[in-house]
């Protein structure tokens, strides 16, 4: 080998590792027994198993495909006409706008292509007065309309390729125009239609941005689902669903090229059987696939409930666990039927987003026809003084209203409580689980007289800001990448609160984040804290109760507490998310039944126990099994002299039971990492902290002296000139951007120049045609030949 | 070898043989520009009828007008006698091959030349036995399985031409059908067609802008331009018979100069009187007359009738192309012996060499090889000198 050759070869093989290394890595993951990406702990088909019984995300996938193979059909058909109907064309200048005005909104940005579909939606759907939902139809239109361009994009190169006389001669043969289409012309360009297909399928398949804005209550695609997974963590079966993805993808691939011309010439029959068997299975699967939504779609009257809520913060019943969704339905339909005698269909349609912001945008388009949304505290706040959501009920009688609302911590039952025009109060929000921020540390890294200060319960905010300890654990500490939280913990070390600080206070704030930033403060994370405090990447950072509690389980050395300020008080930020009906619910009877189902004692728990952030409810807390599960108290089980189980005949352990018989309970005396949160004596406090420490509504609060966009303001300030480019990036760009026009305008220039030159040399038309003439050649021999037919003659 | 027993009179497409495709008065103009302007034509049965012309002379449109593909603004086509303006394409007796063949691309060689039986909906045996039979015409039995895209241009051509036969159409159309071979495969195939042309009988009608390829096949020669037919007749006709300057430049080389005819038997051009065989015109009459380069010999300048001087000597092979001007007109000349460029030579014309033509809307407009020289500049550099002539 030569030099050459290897350093080729060196190259294809970075291009493949840098192409394909994510993908395996991807798929190393999904086999890994552990939920942490730092930890290996052996091969699983755990999430395989998982994603399988996680019925949302598999109606997620299940709507992902609907509408791709819809949409694709759809497009490829409507392309195919129009690709024809471009190639058919006479005039040329007619032909040449048509193609331009097609291929346009590929070059738009999707993000203009999403709102501008929106718009027209709900601006349609207001004019023809119907409850303009958007949803599914809207998605598909959507999707049909960004796949054309590429089907024609696709197609039309094959109808110019195709010989033009090509229909001619299957009429020739007796194919009438008809015959002559679906026979002939539809077969040669058949490659290109089946690219066009395969290409508006896959981008069917991962669009995001465009569904997002097109989509309403109860359509979420798989894309959807993912992004909005953000506010807790991208559960590990969805490196499952990525990886099963990808290697349908990798088959459709080969299948494809397989069946390429190219490849179909040389191609032995057994594998042409092959590949003919596998696009039959293909398209199997498909029509299997629509059959089963088609038949799901039919049945009984059906009554729909659209819930918003985020990511991954139900109990969905993945891992054996509950289904909450699944279960209000079983449970409303027999509820119907047993007090109204008739059988109904409860579809509840769940659907989910990332942030506050997002759920916001949503609403305020007029997209939406949800029926419940979960937004946090401030944001419901807005909501309310916007007319976005309505009443559960009056405060006096909410019980008969929610009847579980009684169980409702005693320390929060004012909350999201207003009055409306005559003065009564009634309640917005049902309270579904409310979280507090604390640090969280990896003891290993700390040094023992900061262990020691943590375990006295006298260190406070200090830690992440004071001098000393930003020189001492330089590198090591993590910050949120998210404003509110951020300023929250640095405006609470300062001694402010975020709801009345002055703009001097809020300046001192972002001073002192600017001193924090790298190298100071390792990376500004929000799902990649997981990664980097299990893996013990980095010492410290502050971030919410219940997530901490899940790095913990994969971290031995991790601990965590509530930091204290110089006067031994409790301060940090809190935040409650409140189950609310939008002013938009078709449903509010169904709604309600919904938010009291949400609060049963099981469904409570199975949540509370799912989310890992704390429940206000007093049935949770006290529910011995739940108390169990985080690691509250556990029974008192027989223990051998080696202090093992002691089994039963059925190989369980055997509780120690007292004298009436019932099985003893022991309270873990040092609390344990879960009773240090959840009943730490912070947390009774928690209900008349609110009104101090959840942020408000920047923008309509009392007392706040700035709004949502200063602290935006003042969080890009931080940002840009941390962690984003610096000049020379935009140099670069510059010199790379200015390159290309002035490489434009000088071909521009010289072709203008070569043209002036040959057009005025061209030959005029007399001559083209002598030329022509003595194309036809060798005449020289023909006539060789009539001479000597002359000579036989004479 | 093989040109020469092609163009034995055996064109016996005779007199007496049946009409079976009559074009009357046919017309037929695109976005108001004249394509055909009120052709006759009658093709008979058994007849290898070459349409020739060079392009955009109408000859492609007067196919597709037989084939059904164009319906003709005013006229009628007669098939077999029967008028067929109305009957659409896939309806009527004839086939088509076509300039790039158009094979379909997505079947093989056996579904390519099987497609119009399937379309009958004929049973597979006997769709196997017509299949086999044109393979086996066409020489490309063992070729049934195999892509048409892979095949080369020679055996491209022998499917299509098997496809368009295998419905045993009365007439067979071929629109340029051997443009897209290189020069050795175009004869052979030339040889090939008109052999199967001889034997199956049927009816050719062959469009074509090679002037040699339609001398060397057909019997009857069509030749057209500007949407007009120019002249009809057999190969040999057209070439020592030309009906006008157009039809004499466009067959091979000539020189067509303005002419008087003095009196039947003689006629005046170059400022010198000659001997011809032609007659029948009105005294002092001005006419076209041309002479083929080769009909022209070289005498030294004293025995000559006319005198010039050469201005370029090309080596062509067979003889040398000499250009000499006479009289300020350049004259092309054919001749085995060399002479120098520069050098004044006579030349010498023959009685029947000197072929007298009507006025026409052509006169002046070919025959003057002025240009000649300057487009072929690079090929005239031969200095070799030889005498002799051809006849």
């Amino acid at each position: 080998m030569n030099k050459k050759n290897i350093a080729s070869n060196i190259y294809t093989i970075l291009v493949f590792v840098f192409l394909y290394l994510p993908i395996l890595v991807l798929i190393l993951y999904s086999f890994n027994a552990s939920d942490s990406t730092s930890v290996l702990k052996g091969f699983s088909f755990k999430w395989y198993k998982e994603l399988f019984t996680d019925s949302a995300t598999l109606n997620a996938l299940k709507n992902t495909l609907v509408l791709a193979i819809l949409s694709s059909v759809i497009s490829t058909i409507i392309g195919t006409a129009a690709a024809y109907g471009i190639s058919k064309m006479q005039n040329k200048y007619l032909k040449n706008v048509t193609m331009s005005v097609t291929q346009i909104p590929m070059i738009n940005p999707e993000i203009v292509t999403g709102i501008s579909m929106m718009l027209l939606f709900v601006f349609v759907g207001s004019i023809v007065g119907s409850a303009s939902r958007l949803g599914f139809g809207t998605v598909l239109i959507a999707h049909i309309t960004f796949n054309l361009p590429y089907v024609i994009l696709l197609v039309l190169p094959k109808f110019k390729e195709m010989d033009k006389n090509l229909p001619k001669a299957a009429q020739d043969l007796g194919c009438t125009p008809l015959q002559s289409f679906f026979k002939v012309e539809l077969p040669a360009i058949m490659p290109g239609i089946v690219a066009g297909f395969i290409m508006a399928f896959t981008l069917s398949l991962d669009d995001f941005v465009i569904s997002y804005f097109t989509t309403g209550s109860g359509f979420e695609t798989l894309p959807i689902r993912i992004y909005s997974m953000t506010k807790k963590r991208v559960t590990p079966d969805m490196y499952a669903l990525s990886t099963l993805i990808f290697v349908s993808i990798l088959v459709l691939l080969l299948i494809s090229n397989l069946t390429s011309d190219k490849n179909r010439k040389e191609m032995s029959k057994k594998a042409k059987t092959i590949a003919k068997v596998s696009v039959g299975s293909v398209f199997g699967i498909i029509a299997i696939i629509t059959v089963i939504v088609l038949a799901m779609s039919a049945g009984t009257k059906t009554v729909k409930l659209n819930v918003y809520n985020w990511g991954e913060y139900i109990s969905d019943g993945g891992e054996g666990s509950y289904n909450t969704n699944l279960e209000f339905e079983k449970y409303y339909e027999d509820w119907w039927y047993e007090t109204k005698g008739e059988r109904i269909d409860v579809q509840v349609n769940y659907t989910t987003y990332a942030s506050n912001e997002d759920l916001y945008a949503k609403i305020k388009s007029g997209a939406g026809g949800y029926d419940v949304i979960i937004p946090s505290d401030y944001m419901l706040e807005k909501l309310y003084k916007e007319g976005e959501i309505q009443p559960l009920g009056k405060v006096d009688k909410i019980t008969e209203a929610i009847p579980n609302i009684q169980y409702l911590n005693e320390q929060f039952k004012q909350m999201f409580v207003y009055p409306n025009e005559d003065g009564e109060l009634e309640l917005h929000g049902a309270m579904y689980t409310y979280g507090v921020i604390g640090i969280v540390y990896n003891a290993d890294k700390l040094a023992p007289e900061d262990l020691d200060k943590i375990e006295k319960g006298e260190m406070g905010w200090e830690i992440l800001y004071e001098q000393e300890y930003m020189e001492k654990y330089k590198g090591q500490i993590l910050q949120f990448n998210n404003a509110r939280d951020a300023f929250g913990t640095a405006m609470y070390y300062l001694g402010y609160n975020v709801n009345t600080a002055t703009k001097e206070q809020w300046q001192e704030a972002y001073e002192l984040l600017q001193k924090q930033k790298p190298p100071i403060v390792q990376s500004y994370v929000m799902d990649e804290i997981y990664n980097k405090m299990e893996s013990g990447e980095a010492a410290l950072a502050a971030y919410y109760a219940g997530d901490c509690l899940a790095m913990m389980e994969n971290n031995e050395s991790l601990g965590f507490f509530y930091p204290k300020n110089s006067q031994g008080v409790y301060e940090t930020n809190i935040f409650a998310d409140a189950m609310c009906i939008p002013k938009a619910s078709q449903n509010k009877e169904l709604a309600l039944a919904y938010i009291n189902f949400m609060l049963s004692e099981e469904a409570a728990v199975a949540n509370a126990e799912y989310i890992y952030y704390s429940s206000p409810y007093t049935h949770v807390k006290d529910n011995l099994d739940y108390q169990i599960y985080m690691g509250y108290c556990d029974y008192d089980y027989e223990l051998d002299e080696n202090g093992e189980y002691v089994l039963d005949e059925n190989g369980e352990p055997i509780i120690k039971l007292d004298e009436n018989g019932e099985p003893i309970i022991v309270y873990f005396e040092d609390g344990g990492d879960y009773s240090t949160i959840y009943y730490s004596e912070f947390e009774n406090k928690l209900g008349s902290m609110f009104d101090t420490y959840a942020y408000k509504d920047l923008d309509t609060a009392e007392g706040a002296n700035i709004t949502t966009q200063d602290l935006n303001g003042y969080w890009e300030g931080l940002k840009v000139d941390s962690g984003s480019f610096d000049g020379t990036i935009y140099i670069v760009c510059g010199v790379i951007l200015a390159g290309i026009v002035a490489f434009a305008i000088y071909s521009i220039v010289i072709n203008r120049k070569r043209r002036k030159l040959y057009w005025s040399n061209s030959p005029s038309e007399s001559t083209q045609k002598t030329v022509e003439k003595d194309d036809s050649m060798s005449e020289t021999v023909m006539i060789a030949a009539v001479k000597a037919e002359n000579k036989k003659k004479d | 070898m093989n040109e020469k027993k092609i163009l034995e009179p055996e064109g016996v497409a005779s007199c007496e043989a049946k009409k079976i495709v009559e074009l009357i008065d046919v017309a037929k103009s695109f976005d108001g520009e004249i394509v055909l302007d009120h052709i006759n034509l009658v093709v008979k049965e058994k007849e290898f009828m070459t349409l020739l012309g060079p392009s955009g002379c109408g000859k492609s449109t007067t196919l597709n007008i037989i084939a059904g593909f164009v319906t003709p603004d005013t006229g009628d086509v007669l098939f077999d006698n029967v008028k067929i303006n109305d009957v659409p394409a896939n309806k009527r007796h004839v086939n088509t091959v076509f300039q790039k063949y158009a094979l379909f691309p997505h079947l093989n060689v056996y579904e390519n030349i099987a497609f119009a039986l399937r379309l009958k909906k004929m049973s597979e045996e006997e769709i196997y036995e017509r299949v086999e039979e044109m393979l086996a015409m066409v020489n490309l039995r063992g070729f049934e399985k195999r892509d048409v895209n892979l095949l080369s241009g020679g055996q491209q051509q022998r499917v299509a031409i098997a496809r368009a036969l295998i419905n045993r159409p009365k007439v067979l159309l071929l629109d340029e059908p051997l443009a897209a071979l290189d020069l050795k495969l175009r004869k052979d195939m030339q040889n090939e067609l008109k052999n199967m042309q001889r034997k199956t009988g049927i009816t050719f009608i062959y469009v074509t802008h090679d002037q040699e390829e339609a001398l060397s096949m057909s019997d009857t020669v069509v030749v057209m331009a500007n949407g007009k037919i120019q002249q009809i007749g057999t190969p040999t006709d057209i070439y020592n018979e030309p009906e006008n300057a157009f039809v004499a430049d466009f067959i091979g080389e000539s020189n067509i100069i303005d002419g008087v005819m003095l009196d039947d038997y003689k006629a005046k051009f170059s400022g010198h009187e000659f001997e011809c065989l032609d007659k029948g015109f009105s005294k002092n009459e001005p006419v076209d007359v041309v002479i083929r380069p080769e009909d022209v010999d070289v005498v030294p300048v004293d025995k000559g009738m006319l005198v010039g001087e050469v201005t370029s000597v090309t080596f062509k092979g067979v003889h040398y192309e000499i250009i000499v001007d006479i009289d300020n007109f350049k004259w092309m000349i054919q001749s085995t012996d060399y002479v120098a460029p520069n050098q004044k030579i006579g030349i010498y014309i023959e009685p029947d060499a000197i072929h007298v033509m009507k006025k026409s809307e052509f006169s002046n407009m070919f025959g003057d090889y002025s240009s000649f020289s300057d487009e072929l500049e690079h090929l005239s550099d031969t200095n070799e000198e030889e005498n002799g002539e051809d006849e």
